[in-house]
């Protein structure tokens, strides 16, 4: 598997001259095979626009472009590049896209597509030319043919959210972002008044559970890309609940859950060139011996497993 | 289609529109429209609406979620599908109860239904614990006892007419409501709660106390406890007449029956009068706090 970081950044493309370095775009990450014609590629944040000039380039010379688009989940920033996506507009194009849709009920292709209405869009989702074809995605273990196996796993973000496990040839790519540890949301303080020792107990034990089957998901992953937006001085004081993961968490999953590598990926987009280097100093020793190797996810910057 | 389908599916088209209850979509809008609503607050204004705490475990039991488990407690479902999750869907559950609330309960007072619904899963919880049941599976007592008689809601908007028929025979002839629905609406609110349950893939254990909490000794052996003990506390709260679902007249030999499952005497429950009207208090003061604040 060769996989490809087209997109690192979380919320909002932050292009500039401090950014350059790690990438402004946000999430999209590619799966190639090396013996297998499939392309896969892991949302369609604005990332998904260079990919798609990449396979204007490459691919559709060598003949129509057929591929999978997998949603970790519908927020803006993940589906922002779907529009400038140009293999929508070849005819000869093939499109699967597959996503998590939470209870509203609007329809996966209503929900990407609906950014190709005349108001947010010149063009609407009606007028592309390629054939796209959109499926509800859930948590389950999956056959995709090839050999390629799939497992997916509700992940703890605000909106319906999923984790990818990909495992080909005895290789595996997991990925985890959006998502935050779970936590006990109920009052553990017997002296509040709003105190309930039933819900306590029951929140504290959801929560465990919870975060041991996300553990479990990742578990033995030869390359992890995880969530790791703050860290966790800026995570505790008003980031809690917002769906995403402090990198020290993220360092320690990997080292528990003998993960090989881990790429931090979602990054604040605040967080400049020089800040990343500055932090890559630090939480790239984090492994510890026989431990992951860890980085943070850089754009362009491909991955052989 | 024969007349039973065309009930059923009467029944089953509104079951996915079928509205918050007025008397709580005050405090669930407020509860869900502040930025800082705890979730104590959240699982508290939610398991005080019969409803919304369906609506909530249907979404975490649906197909999107495709669990191994079915969950049947709101904790669990507040930690896994987050308070934003749980407070947007409140919030559109609590909308169409606004919207619609003129148009439903029409034959059962909505507050005295409220009142009663409250006070059997406060009763069946604390039968739980009376019991020792262990504290984790209490808050199943409970969601079984505020749900139980979520088969009324429908039959008593659907067929409004035929509904409030059915109540006057059953208060004439000082006898069941179950079988007054059988004669005038062709469907008791046991089926119609089995139809809920089975719609909104809540857990079996909960959906046998919608469906068989007038004949617990149905109710195959792992739920049969659950499902009794949320038929007495049924009897109990309408014996003390706390609130109303238009069953007024519970018969002995029934009681005596439940009393018999659950190896209990009717003096046992005496020491629940207490804790069940402190529960109770403590739900109108949480909710009425709220309608001081609005007014």
């Amino acid at each position: 598997m060769r996989v490809k970081f087209w997109g690192v950044r979380g919320s909002i493309p932050c292009p500039g001259p401090h950014t350059c370095k790690y990438g402004g775009n946000t999430a999209c990450i590619e799966i190639r095979f090396d013996d297998l014609p499939r392309q896969i590629i892991i949302d369609a944040g604005s990332g998904l626009r260079e990919l798609g000039n990449f396979m204007m380039g490459h691919d559709l010379p060598k003949g129509p472009i057929t591929t999978s688009i997998y949603l970790s989940h519908t927020h803006w920033d993940h589906i922002m590049g779907f529009p400038f996506f140009t293999p929508i507009y070849i005819p000869s194009t093939r499109i699967e896209v597959f996503g998590p849709v939470s209870h509203e009920r609007d329809t996966l292709e209503t929900i990407v597509g609906g950014q190709m209405t005349y108001r947010y869009f010149p063009v609407r989702q009606a007028e592309l030319a390629a054939s796209i074809s959109y499926a509800n995605l859930k948590e389950g273990r999956f056959d995709l043919g090839d050999g390629i196996v799939l497992t997916t796993k509700y992940l703890n973000h605000p909106i319906l959210c999923l984790g990818y496990r990909f495992e080909y040839q005895g290789k595996v790519l997991c990925t985890a972002y959006d998502t935050e540890p779970y936590q006990n949301l109920f009052c553990t303080d017997p002296n509040e008044p709003e105190y309930d020792e039933l819900m306590a107990i029951e929140g504290e034990t959801v929560a465990r559970e919870q975060n041991e089957a996300l553990e479990h998901f990742v578990t033995g992953a030869d390359l992890l890309v995880h969530d790791a937006q703050y860290t966790a001085g800026e995570y505790a004081p008003s980031k809690v609940g917002w769906g995403h993961t402090p990198m020290e968490t993220a360092i320690a999953v990997a080292r528990r859950r003998q993960v090989k590598r881990l790429a931090l990926f979602h990054h604040e987009p605040m967080r400049t060139d020089g800040q990343f280097d500055l932090l890559c100093q630090d939480y790239a020793q984090r492994g510890g011996e026989g431990g992951p190797e860890i980085f943070f996810a850089r754009e362009g910057e491909e991955i052989i497993l | 289609m024969d007349i039973a389908e065309q009930l059923h599916k009467t029944i089953q088209d509104y079951i996915d529109r079928m509205p918050s209850l007025s008397t709580t979509v005050t405090k669930v809008l407020e509860v869900c429209n502040s930025p800082k609503t705890s979730a104590n607050d959240l699982n508290r204004v939610i398991s005080l609406d019969p409803v919304l705490t369906g609506h909530v475990l249907k979404l975490i039991n649906s197909a999107y979620y495709s669990l191994p488990n079915q969950v049947s407690s709101l904790a669990r479902a507040i930690i896994m599908l987050g308070l934003n999750t749980v407070k947007n869907l409140a919030l559109s559950t609590a909308v169409v109860g606004a919207l619609g609330k003129k148009s439903c309960f029409t034959a059962l007072p909505m507050d005295a239904f409220w009142a009663h619904s409250i006070c059997v899963g406060v009763t069946a919880k604390a039968l739980a614990a009376a019991r020792s049941v262990p504290s984790a599976q209490r808050e199943e007592y409970f969601v079984g006892g505020m749900l139980h008689d979520l088969g009324k809601i429908p039959l008593n908007t659907c067929f409004a007419e035929e509904y409030a028929q059915a109540l006057q025979l059953a208060a004439l002839e000082q006898g069941s409501l179950l079988r007054a629905e059988q004669l005038l609406v062709g469907v008791d609110h046991g089926l119609a709660g089995r139809l809920i349950g089975e719609k909104w893939r809540l857990a079996p254990s909960i959906i046998d106390s919608l469906a068989l909490h007038h004949a617990p000794e149905q109710a195959p052996d792992e739920y049969r406890d659950l499902v009794a003990t949320v038929a007495l506390a049924n009897l109990y709260t309408n014996i003390y007449e706390i609130g109303s679902a238009g069953d007024m007249f519970p018969e002995t030999p029934f009681l005596m029956s439940i009393l018999d499952i659950m190896g209990l005497r009717w003096a046992d429950l005496m020491p629940l009068h207490e804790i069940v009207q402190v529960e109770l208090d403590k739900a109108q003061v949480f909710l009425k706090l709220t309608e001081r604040e609005n007014s």
